[in-house]
């Protein structure tokens, strides 16, 4: 089989998947144990209102005929309204309007670990049983078990205790960069997104970052949590770094270029570094699994009004259809993301689809 | 290192390599004897507790079974529902004949033959195989419906009532040397200095420390002796010399960082399990009930007066302006190990039984889950094909919703319906099975690997073809060698099924209260973290980095232990409780 054979392959086995995870949301929201009038309704409405309610929700209709309609509006996008957390309002519109804030998130809490994470492993892998690297492995195995929902309690706790300097040295999270505490802003909250504006160049609207106050605000909103959810992504590119490193510095070709006289720097850089970014690649996409999970409990404790927290509330608030349309639309993303690691490997790695 | 002795008298003769163990302990009885002894001894020492654990054991196989029965008249009812009530009568026949068939499946193997003989008909061996589950099967049906539809019924649980109540009321009365009675700590101060009810007049302080440590203890010495057992079966019973299973034991012990999460994972089993010795109130007056509970203590006044638990845990809350901190007593003569709870609640006690509720999920949830997950890959690497495609399909179906996400809308499904299920320990159940559901793809997908290999060995063709049954096949041939890769990816995914049941709690949609559990002590406590009452949310949540980190510490060493050169990608495993 030939690479890309292998890749339409897996393009074509997310499309059974696809209508599993749609059947699995209709039977745990419509045929499930739970009534879905009694959910709307709360068990004190007449009958009379009962009746009419499922007559509007379609309940009456045979099984098959709902669970038609149930995936041709859920593959077209018409989730249908709220119930209750932003009522009669548009499931879609409120996703849309919530997801920059979630996608805000997301992208600094991939970036940093990153920049963290893979570094402080390559260094560990590069010095092998050294202090630092017995340093950089303990605090990954630590940071890893951390859970997120306590570090998110303890970090707002110690950020807000530094406020007019009360931190150590002086330090003072408000006052830090921009200043928040003249500004009367929370640390917590959702971040506004409004520093960009857009130009036209040669007829093409070009985004531009106008306001770099607002900017550098956003990111000082977003950066505790992003630091927090992407901990444990951290962690693991911390220990598969390393791993990858110490793989790659005992493999031949390495010995073939020292043996060849290569400069160290060379070596590092030409030989080890790019193969051992091999086995990391999937450990990044995978990252976004823990985050949308993730989201939902940093979103809820740092205020930010993101798709996570809609969920939540959607959740505890008996808005079992939003929940559903969400986990969907999470769904997807996974599965795009799926998509996009297997078209990397084919395209990275010319050894994939002829092992399986 | 070993001595057993070879009984062979001839020097010619085969050692004969065949015996049961039984026959070897008969043989030479007194290093097993000296060793039952001493276990039996230990027993004895904790006999009323060893029968509250064997009457809870009952009461799950109980609820387990009245679950199941339960399933094939819902089954039938929701038939019923749509197709009409004959239609309702045909499932719940049909349901009740495949549950009884899926029992006699693992079993029928220890059936005695003649079982199928006395049918008179000839049959080629598959076909025998196959008459020998129907029969028990129709066995298995007649017997279920003989206790649901006639009097024998009534007779049946009765029976069991008889048996679990007096198992019950064994527990009630039989001794044990960690019990609250014999080392009580619950007292109070008297007018003129010292303490009353306590055991032999110390404080409660050092009562409960003397108590805790004998629990631990006491939890020590049965490690021990259950080592020594292991030893004494090496040196004197064992047929060979040496087996790799040794070396592993070898590689584990000299593994520092593996010990280290194991003593993290005893003291946190000890715990769980000796919960009511090591905490200093009773949970059931102090969480559970304490409207109904009183208790004596010495007032300001300098008399002893007596109050409910109620008003005493109001005055005790550790919200901010009021704090019980650890090792402190509250005005109410009690002793507070690690402080109280924002709720005034004790927060050791709290601690110690939210320690049962993590560990009791965790391990229903991985069991479960690794159950599952064994089972289908067994099936699916030996049958391959469409078996394979299928769970391919629905691992990826569950893999791609995210998982923590999933759980939450599945339990909250099912806690807002009221279901039956959402009940025992207020969600924990549910929680659990959840779980397994969710995390069961994730240890196919890991063991599917070395399943596949194994069922291209030699040995299973050969095993095929000397006409072992698929199913003794499996277990024998081909289950021992996916054994070690699954105890791995348990021990390292527990650590996140405790952070995401503590996550979940945290949120308010994993365990109602009142059972206790770690997430909902760090959710009373947040509000409270920078002022004098910052343990409420601190202890439990460095109690959960430990066991966490202390399980995959574990994980990690079993590894190494099992298999030095074992390629496990842990990425995926550990990475599960990262995203609560």
């Amino acid at each position: 089989m030939s690479r890309w054979q292998y890749f339409v392959k897996r393009l074509l086995l997310t499309v059974p998947v696809l209508f599993a995870v749609l059947t699995f949301l209709f039977v745990m929201l419509r045929a499930g144990p739970i009534d879905p009038v009694a959910a709307r309704l709360g068990p004190q409405a007449g009958a009379a209102d009962r009746a009419q309610l499922r007559e509007r929700l379609g309940l009456n209709d045979p099984l098959w005929e709902q669970y038609v309609d149930f995936i041709t509006d859920f593959i077209t996008f018409n989730f249908g309204q709220s119930w209750v957390v932003q009522a009669e309002r548009d499931i879609l519109d409120i996703a849309i309007n919530a997801a920059p804030a979630t996608l805000w998130l997301g992208f600094w809490a991939i970036l940093l670990p990153l920049f963290i994470g893979i570094p402080l492993g390559f260094y560990a892998g590069l010095n092998p049983n050294t202090l630092g690297d017995y340093t950089a492995s303990l605090g990954g195995i630590i940071w890893q078990a951390l859970p997120n929902f306590w570090l998110c309690v303890i970090a707002l706790a110690v950020l807000r205790r530094t406020r007019n300097g009360g931190g150590p040295f002086g330090f003072d999270w408000y006052a830090f960069g921009p200043d928040f505490a003249s500004r009367n802003l929370s640390i917590t909250g959702t971040p506004s997104l409004e520093w960009f504006s857009t130009t036209d160049i040669l007829f093409l609207p070009v985004p531009y970052v106008s306001d770099w106050t607002a900017l550098a605000i956003d990111i000082k909103l977003i950066l505790p949590a992003a630091i927090i959810l992407g901990s444990a992504s951290m962690a693991a590119e911390l220990r598969i770094g390393r791993t990858a490193m110490l793989e790659t510095v005992n493999s031949n070709f390495v010995e073939t270029a020292k043996a060849k006289g290569l400069p160290d720097r060379v070596i590092v850089w030409k030989h080890i570094f790019r193969n051992a970014l091999i086995p990391l690649l999937p450990v990044i996409t995978s990252e976004a699994f823990l985050l949308i999970g993730g989201s939902v409990i940093v979103e809820q404790i740092f205020n930010i009004n993101g798709l996570g927290r809609i969920f939540f509330q959607a959740l505890t608030q008996g808005d079992l259809p939003m929940a559903g349309a969400l986990l969907f639309l999470f769904t997807l993303i996974i599965l795009g993301l799926n998509i996009l690691q297997d078209f990397l490997y084919t395209v990275i790695d010319p050894r994939v689809g002829y092992d399986q | 290192m070993s001595t057993r002795q070879r009984d062979s008298t001839d020097g010619l003769e085969e050692p004969d390599d065949d015996k049961l163990l039984r026959d070897r302990v008969r043989e030479n009885p007194r290093p097993a004897m000296v060793w039952l002894a001493g276990l039996a001894f230990l027993l004895l020492l904790e006999i009323g507790r060893v029968f509250a654990g064997v009457g809870q054991a009952f009461g799950i196989v109980g609820f387990t079974v009245e679950l199941l029965a339960g399933i094939p008249t819902s089954v039938g009812d929701n038939v019923a529902g749509t197709l009409g009530s004959a239609a309702g009568f045909v499932a719940t026949a049909i349901t009740a004949v495949l549950m009884a068939f899926a029992v006699t499946v693992p079993v029928s193997a220890s059936v005695p033959d003649a079982a199928v003989d006395i049918l008179g008909l000839d049959l080629s061996r598959r076909g025998h195989r196959w008459a020998k589950r129907a029969e028990l099967t129709f066995v298995v049906v007649a017997a279920a419906g003989l206790v649901a539809y006639t009097p024998v019924g009534g007779a049946f649980s009765a029976l069991i009532g008889a048996i679990t109540g007096g198992v019950d009321a064994l527990a009630s009365s039989l001794p044990s040397i960690t019990s609250r009675e014999l080392i009580p700590n619950a007292g109070h101060r008297l007018p003129e200095g010292g303490w009353e009810g306590t055991f032999l007049g110390l404080s409660p302080a050092a009562a409960w420390a003397i108590r805790t440590g004998l629990v631990f203890a006491y939890a020590t010495t049965v490690l021990v002796w259950l080592w020594r057992g292991f030893d004494v079966y090496r040196t004197h019973y064992r047929l060979a010399d040496w087996t790799p299973r040794d070396d592993t034991v070898r590689r584990f012990r000299n593994n520092y960082w593996g010990l280290f999460g194991f003593a993290i994972v005893f003291l946190f089993v000890v715990m769980a399990l000796w919960a009511p010795a090591v905490s200093p109130v009773e949970a059931q007056h102090n969480i559970y009930e304490p409207n109904s509970h009183e208790f004596q203590y010495l007032d300001e006044n300098g008399e002893v007066t007596s109050t409910t638990h109620v008003f005493a845990n109001l005055d005790s809350r550790s919200d901010g302006q009021n704090t019980i901190g650890p090792m402190s007593y509250d005005d109410y003569n009690r002793w507070a190990p690690l402080g109280t709870t924002n709720r005034g609640q004790d927060m050791m006690t709290h601690l110690s039984y939210g320690a049962r509720t993590s560990l009791v999920i965790g391990i229903t949830a991985i069991g479960l889950g690794a159950l599952i997950a064994v089972v289908l890959s067994l099936l699916s690497s030996y049958y391959k094909g469409i078996t394979d495609i299928v769970t391919v399909m629905a691992s990826d179906t569950i893999q791609a919703v995210p998982a923590l996400l999933l759980i939450m809308l599945v339990s909250v499904v099912f806690q807002e319906a009221n279901h039956p299920i959402a009940q025992p320990l207020d969600g924990g159940l549910l929680l659990a099975l959840i779980f397994a559901f969710a995390y069961w793809p994730g240890m196919w997908r890991s063991i599917r690997g070395p399943s596949l290999q194994v069922s291209e060995q030699e040995w299973v063709d050969a095993a095929k073809s000397y006409g072992q049954t698929p199913l003794q096949t499996m277990r024998k041939h081909m289950a021992p060698y996916i054994a070690g890769y699954i105890l791995i990816y348990g021990s390292l995914l527990i650590g996140g099924v405790i952070i995401s049941t503590a996550a979940l709690t945290f949120l308010g949609l994993g365990i109602n209260p009142p059972t206790p559990e770690w997430g909902r002590l760090i959710d009373g406590g947040q509000s409270y973290v920078s002022t004098s009452s910052w343990h409420v949310a601190t202890i439990p949540g460095i109690a959960i980095v430990l066991v966490v980190v202390a399980f995959n510490a574990l994980g990690d060493a079993i590894r190494d232990a099992i298999d030095p050169e074992a390629d496990v990608d842990e990425s995926e495993a550990a990475a599960t409780g990262g995203g609560a």
